[in-house]
């Protein structure tokens, strides 16, 4: 009886998020069509784009700008879920231990993700690489009889490097590892923590959040580890930076205003703008291809979904407030 | 046959007044037949405070959340920043920033200790205020039969109620990996001062574990039997009117009111509480049972305690989101713990505040221990019983305050140590609860009031 009124509620949930996922891209749709017809920037709120309720973690958008793959919260469970277009969401594995932290390979053929190899393994957390079918998954990166995590994998744009974290070397450092070789080179030197890693779009550098000044904030190292170069000075966290498809935006989560916020700032330099501006808690931004700005977050107030801001109205939004 | 419980009996004809009692009884607070016979003393009033602790099983970072160290070095202060509160000198962690708006209603104790590192034993402690019969990681038990946990104690300290039970427990048994933890129930003072256990699940709703039907019984046949006791009762009170036998009526007769009727049902019934409520505290387990947990204290229950999970271990170690953080602290800290603590720990102050139930509502958050100071070699923090931080409000209890200290890596309390004794002595004495209360009880003092909190 539980079983069938959960299937049926999720159902029910999946229907809504089909419609509202629709209603969304209409929503992105309809701002452009506003937005050329008046020559003026529609003051909407963000479009909502799914209906989950679910805790979703870490979102990532697939080359084709339709398909997204996260982290979803259900009870005790923290699994991996691809949502193709206006499709019923699918599990990436059937595996039922935990895994997360998904990131697409630049052909999307390919996810590197975080798995949690067995029970109670206290922090052995290894990255695997599996194809977008969710077969043929394999390692890529694990510390066999060590209780290391390997995790937060980026996939670089041209497809031949991985930047990641791990505690290999008894500190959670960003390293890069190469597609070919499984070599992991660590790129970051600092007894604190370095976390987040997430490429620019033409290979040049990897930006990734680090608390050696303080609390976290923002700084970019090329992908040889020889220059580290400081991008964001905030009172309060700054995390999970990630760098918009023409590379010239760095989005983020900060707690600069004391609630957890979406910034973007110009990466040549130049203020950051709250985007986000909302009570709630906005978390875990993401680009599309197309350049619209999509996160997680809690505003609808009845649990966490994923929304947007076309990129038209987010580049209107960001000239005007600068 | 008809599952009540762990209880199993017949339905059918032959029954006796006994054995349905019994299953009444058993089947809806998950007692056994002596745990039934349930004589209190009659007490002397008691001031009507209620008492609502969120257990934070697994053990939060001290150095995360209330005692934060931003002058030490970067292998200990972590990455997080200290936000000013509404109270001038008082600073917390930016990762609880609701919380840092509403210091005048709490106080913060940054000199807890004790003295295991072992979940098992430090759980016990926490509870029950002494290590009598806790069971190690490793299975040992300690000498001594375990003491009753705080809400068994103010259990018997009030008497019996027979609308609502006095000590109500919102989440699964507390385990240490596959072991349990002891001190969660009546203790020395006898299993019929155990909690009433319930549970919220986001998908299910309030889930009441000790009255799992069998598939097809439902509530109005439920009720159907209770008119099948009430003819038993008639053709047997004449023979049985001893005094246990009264006392066992009431006990029945107060778990069936609060599980069958309408208006004990709607203690249960989130859904009578506005959505937007609902919604600022939290749409997910913890965020749901601190409101469950406000209507109960509303309904006159004594003691509310709300488990953050049953398992030690968060999600990612496959627990059930425990502050057990050994590695990834920070990101768990950050992702989750701490902003749902936040959101639904604010949340239920300032409910209690608007509708005048937080002058005689003692809400405590804390947990077993605290973390180690320096970070280990996995961004995580071990455990750490030398220092930790407790938050306190209501029930009388002077917010906007800090009591003791800990050192400059808040490794050991540099002033006034505070002991999960004198904590508990602290919440006994606002319940008018003294030493000479628990002697008559067949209990020893645990500590010693903390002055400055009252």
């Amino acid at each position: 009886m539980r079983s069938s009124l959960k299937t049926l509620l999720q159902r029910f949930r999946s229907l809504r998020s089909r419609s509202l996922f629709t209603s969304g891209l209409l929503g992105v749709c309809l701002c452009c069509v506003i937005r050329i017809a008046t020559g003026a920037p529609p003051k909407q709120p963000p479009v909502r784009l799914t209906d989950t309720g679910f805790f979703l973690q870490r979102p990532v958008w697939h080359p084709d700008g339709k398909t997204l793959c996260y982290a979803r919260h259900e009870g005790s469970q923290i699994l991996l879920w691809v949502r193709d277009g206006n499709n019923e969401p699918r599990k990436l594995t059937d595996r039922d231990l935990p895994e997360y932290d998904a990131s697409w390979s630049p052909d999307g053929k390919q996810l590197a993700w975080c798995r949690v190899s067995q029970s109670g393994a206290q922090g052995d957390v290894d990255v695997w690489l599996i194809g977008a079918d969710g077969k043929e998954p394999r390692e890529l990166l694990g510390s066999p009889g060590r209780l290391t995590h390997e995790e937060s994998p980026a996939w670089s744009p041209d497809g031949k490097l991985i930047a990641l974290t791990t505690t290999r070397d008894g500190n959670q450092e960003v390293y890069v590892v190469g597609l070919d070789n499984q070599e992991p080179v660590r790129i970051t030197q600092d007894p604190g923590i370095d976390a987040h890693p997430a490429w620019a779009p033409d290979n040049s550098f990897v930006v990734l959040a680090t608390n050696r000044w303080g609390d976290f904030e923002l700084a970019k190292v090329d992908p040889a580890g020889k220059e580290l170069v400081r991008l964001t000075e905030s009172r309060g966290l700054d995390d999970y930076p990630t760098i918009s498809p023409d590379g010239r935006w760095l989005a983020f989560v900060s707690l600069r205003t004391s609630n957890f916020e979406i910034f973007v700032q110009p990466l040549a330099g130049g203020p950051a703008i709250n985007v986000s501006q909302h009570e709630g808690l906005d978390n875990f931004p993401a680009w599309k291809p197309n350049g619209d700005l999509t996160w997680v977050s809690n505003r609808a107030e009845d649990g966490f979904d994923l929304y947007a801001i076309p990129r038209d109205q987010l580049l209107q939004r960001l000239s005007t407030s600068r | 046959m008809l599952n009540l419980g762990s209880q199993w009996t017949r339905t059918s004809g032959g029954l006796s007044r006994r054995s349905l009692l019994q299953v009444g009884a058993a089947g809806a607070l998950g007692l056994s037949w002596p745990q039934v016979l349930r004589l209190r003393a009659e007490g002397s009033p008691k001031p009507h405070k209620n008492v609502i602790v969120l257990w934070l099983w697994g053990g939060p970072s001290h150095l995360d959340t209330f005692d934060m160290k931003p002058q030490a070095p970067i292998e200990y202060r972590g990455p997080y920043a200290p936000v000013p509160t509404n109270v001038p000198g008082i600073e917390i962690c930016e990762l609880l920033p609701r919380l840092a708006r509403q210091a005048n209603q709490y106080a913060i104790v940054r000199s807890m200790h004790h003295d295991s590192s072992d979940h098992g034993i430090s759980g016990t402690i926490g509870l029950t205020g002494s290590d009598s019969g806790a069971i190690s990681l490793g299975g040992q038990t300690l000498p001594g039969r375990v003491q009753p946990a705080h809400g068994a104690i103010i259990s018997r300290a009030r008497g019996f109620d027979p609308r609502i039970p006095s000590f109500v427990t919102l989440g699964g048994f507390l385990h240490q990996g596959r072991k349990p933890i002891t001190g969660e129930g009546g203790g020395t003072l006898g299993t019929q001062y155990d909690p009433f256990r319930l549970d919220y699940d986001p998908v299910e709703g309030v889930k009441l574990p000790d009255l799992s039907l069998i598939e097809g019984l439902t509530l109005p046949a439920l009720e159907s039997r209770r008119d099948l006791l009430a003819q038993l009762d008639r053709q047997t009170r004449a023979v049985e009117t001893s005094r246990a036998m009264d006392k066992l009526d009431q006990f029945y007769h107060q778990a069936f009111s609060l599980l069958t009727t309408t208006t004990g049902r709607k203690v249960f019934d989130l859904e009578e509480e506005p959505v937007p409520l609902r919604n600022r505290y939290g749409r997910f387990r913890f965020g749901q049972c601190c409101l469950l947990a406000r209507r109960l204290v509303e309904a006159g229950v004594g003691f509310v305690q709300v488990n953050w999970s049953s398992h030690v271990e968060p999600i990612e170690d496959t627990g059930d989101g425990g502050w057990d953080m050994h590695d990834r602290n920070f990101i768990q800290m950050q992702d989750r713990h701490a902003w749902m603590l936040d959101q639904s720990l604010s949340t239920l102050l300032h409910d209690l505040e608007d509708r005048g139930l937080l002058e005689s509502t003692l809400v405590l958050a804390v947990g077993e221990f605290g973390r180690t100071p320096k970070i280990n070699n996995k961004a995580g923090r071990d455990h750490w019983q030398s220092c930790y931080s407790a938050l306190v409000a209501g029930g009388g209890v002077r917010g906007g305050q800090v009591i003791g200290s800990s050192d400059k890596l808040a490794e050991y309390p540099a002033s006034r140590p505070v002991t999960p004794g004198d904590l508990a002595t602290t919440i006994f004495h606002q319940l008018g609860i003294y030493t000479a209360d628990l002697t008559d009880y067949g209990l020893l003092p645990q500590g010693t009031v903390i002055e400055e909190l009252l």
